[in-house]
């Protein structure tokens, strides 16, 4: 994705990848080569030294993880699990805030 | 209950397809099935399907497809309605969003199962063409079009010619930005004209036909601004062929060297109004008119096309109503707020609102849905409409039928008395939902709603108009609120720039900012607290609107900030 906000990145700090998949748009994050999750909390933390290669190489075999967009997330240094620093990165990790029944780990459960 | 208004063989209130555009839409379909399929299998690029789906009404927002679903002039019979229902059931998430351009989102939908809804749409005569992309969208339309007692002239037949005109029309399938048009019939302005690339009100013609004022250059994002009125005696025989000399002037001046300069509105503030008229009129003069021509013949081939309600209402319809209104008082304020005078006697249009206490504006329920197309079958010949309010509207109501149709409504929920007033919010999905928005709009519209739930209080405060956006492609038409409320995005988080003394209608003008963006906790009280700045300095009948244009923004600006 082209837009500005995806690549605000401070030079300290780690980011996670993300991705819409292709087929159903929805969201996922990167949890190895080739891996993905609904969940950020299975997310690869990558430094952000490390992070535009990172980048670079899973937009590289998008088409064949049927993925689109993918780019990557500063996330909170103080946090256990991965949090992205930005309201719009939380809503896109944690669902809507105004549907408490589509947020992914809702979703997780209902599946369970 | 009244049986079932029996359905006439065209739908009501809007033009019936025939076999042509039927097998025009079959075509659409499973072209853009080939196109997915070849996306799915990597023969198309994103970059390359893009554009391919957006033209289809797909958006990627932030956390799935949306597929935004055209609604003509705002118009939908109760056979659509189900469709719709069935679709937001099968492949969505049980509910859809009534939009301020009178269409439908669905926010949960699948790549894969695009092509068969679009099959299913145009199984119904619907589609999801040109809701996206740099082309002449949905042509808008007042919600009380060949209704209201103060309409001149019923605006939907030229609303339909130019739908049909501007759809896949070659030369403007790629303009520098894309372009609204807004059409009315009435000389109260309930469509926004002034706001709209281009804005028509249709009106009697010295001669017994019909002519239109045309206003050009308005719009909302970034740059806000009231359009110029540049013409009040645009003949019905020269609307496609003044249009189109209109769009092409845009077309070829307008910029495309920067996305925040190529709306129109940028062109007609550069050449001037008259500037911008010179070359329309030169452009026109130009035209092979016999061949753009709208002779009296085709508006009347259009409007046979169109189903025609048989408006009988018995004699006492009005007594009735008069005794039930007496007789329950909630049904009286229901009547008060969320109905509009019918031009025929005994008839009366119904507002239903979609803006429940501590709701999300402009959803509705798969049920819902279901609802509404079975009463308006009972109650309305089968027409319904989509408002820009993101409410819906039953048109032609017996009188002496309301009172049943709104206990129908409550039992779905469907029964809020608040339209125009502090409860009826416009609000785009914001970031809950958009990957444009920087804040969310749908939470402080929730919280706003809540906070002025009590009917009582919501009539105390009278008509009074907020507006919200998530950012400043001003989709919950934030500039035209009379409160308008503004996501921006600090650093990452979401505050809030309040913006006063915007309106839509045809006193319209653009709100003007207060202050300094307020954080998200602070915003709800600070519009408590100049709510009860105007209560305190309001005189005699004045909206807040009248109260901030005579006193200014001073005290509203020390309401809000004094302990911020």
């Amino acid at each position: 994705m082209s837009d500005v906000r995806n690549n605000r990145r401070e030079a300290g700090g780690s980011s996670v990848i993300t991705a819409n998949r292709l087929l159903d748009g929805r969201i996922v994050w990167q949890v190895a080569e080739g891996d993905w999750s609904p969940m950020i909390k299975d997310a690869r933390i990558i430094p952000n030294a490390e992070i535009e290669a990172a980048i670079a190489q899973a937009a590289a075999r998008q088409q064949a993880d049927g993925l689109v967009g993918v780019y990557g997330v500063q996330i909170e240094s103080d946090e256990a699990a991965p949090t992205p620093v930005t309201v719009r990165e939380r809503i896109r990790a944690f669902g809507p805030t105004v549907h408490p029944d589509f947020t992914p780990a809702a979703e997780l459960e209902a599946h369970a | 209950m009244p049986d079932t208004i029996p359905a006439p063989a065209l739908p009501v209130g809007h033009y019936g397809y025939d076999q042509v555009d039927r097998a025009f839409l079959a075509d659409r379909v499973e072209q853009f099935r080939d196109q997915v399929a070849r996306r799915i299998a990597g023969t198309l690029s994103e970059d390359e399907f893009k554009p391919l789906r957006l033209m289809n009404g797909l958006y990627l927002q932030l956390h799935a497809y949306m597929l935004r679903v055209a609604i003509p002039y705002g118009v939908l019979d109760s056979r659509q309605m189900r469709e719709l229902a069935h679709i937001a059931r099968t492949y969505d998430r049980d509910y859809g969003h009534f939009t301020t351009r009178q269409n439908l989102q669905f926010n949960w939908i699948r790549l894969e199962d695009t092509p068969d809804i679009l099959a299913r749409l145009a199984d119904v005569d619907m589609h999801a063409i040109q809701t996206s992309g740099n082309c002449i969208r949905n042509v808008t339309c007042d919600q009380f079009a060949g209704a209201a007692q103060d309409e001149l002239v019923d605006p939907r037949v030229h609303a339909e010619i130019l739908r049909q005109w501007s759809t896949l029309h070659p030369e403007f399938t790629f303009l520098p930005r894309k372009f609204k048009i807004a059409i009315s019939g009435s000389p109260n302005d309930r469509v926004a004209a002034r706001f709209h690339d281009i804005g028509l009100v249709a009106k009697p013609a010295p001669d017994g036909g019909t002519q239109f004022d045309v206003f050009v250059g308005g719009g909302m994002g970034r740059t806000p601004i009231v359009g110029v009125h540049l013409r009040d005696d645009l003949p019905e025989e020269d609307l496609l062929a003044y249009l189109e000399a209109m769009v092409r002037v845009y077309n070829e001046y307008g910029r495309r060297d920067n996305i925040y300069k190529a709306r129109i509105k940028i062109l007609v503030q550069a050449l001037g109004t008259e500037g911008y008229r010179q070359k329309v009129d030169a452009e026109f003069a130009s035209m092979n008119r016999a061949r753009y021509r709208l002779p009296p013949e085709t508006v009347a081939a259009i409007r046979a096309r169109f189903g025609t309600p048989d408006l009988n209402a018995p004699d006492d319809a009005a007594a009735q109503f008069d005794r039930a209104r007496r007789a329950d008082p909630a049904f009286d304020r229901w009547v008060r707020t969320n109905t509009h005078p019918h031009r025929a006697p005994g008839y009366i249009s119904a507002v239903i609102s979609l803006k429940p206490a501590g709701g999300i504006p402009g959803d509705a329920t798969s049920a819902q849905m279901d609802t509404v197309a079975d009463l308006a079958d009972r109650y309305a010949f089968g027409e319904i409409r989509v408002t820009h309010m993101q409410n819906l509207v039953l048109g032609h109501v017996r009188q002496d039928e309301l009172h049943a149709l709104w206990q129908a409504l409550r039992a779905a929920d469907l029964a809020s008395a608040n339209i125009g007033l502090i409860g009826d919010i416009i609000a785009c999905p914001g970031l809950d939902y958009c990957a444009l928005a920087n804040a969310r709009s749908i939470p402080i519209a929730q919280k706003l709603g809540a906070r002025f739930a009590s009917p009582e209080l919501q009539e105390t405060i009278g008509p009074i108009e907020i507006k919200i956006s998530g950012c400043i492609n001003a989709c919950g038409h934030h500039h035209a609120g009379h409160i308008g409320i503004l996501g921006v995005d600090k650093k990452g988080e979401e505050f809030f720039q309040l913006t006063l003394g915007g309106s839509p209608g045809s006193d319209a003008s653009v709100g003007q900012i207060l202050g300094p963006a307020l954080p998200e906790d602070a915003t709800v009280d600070a519009i408590a607290r100049l709510v009860d700045a105007y209560l305190v300095h309001r005189t005699g009948g004045e909206r807040f609107l009248d109260t901030y244009r005579r006193l200014g923004a001073a005290l509203f600006k020390d309401a809000v900030y004094a302990t911020a």
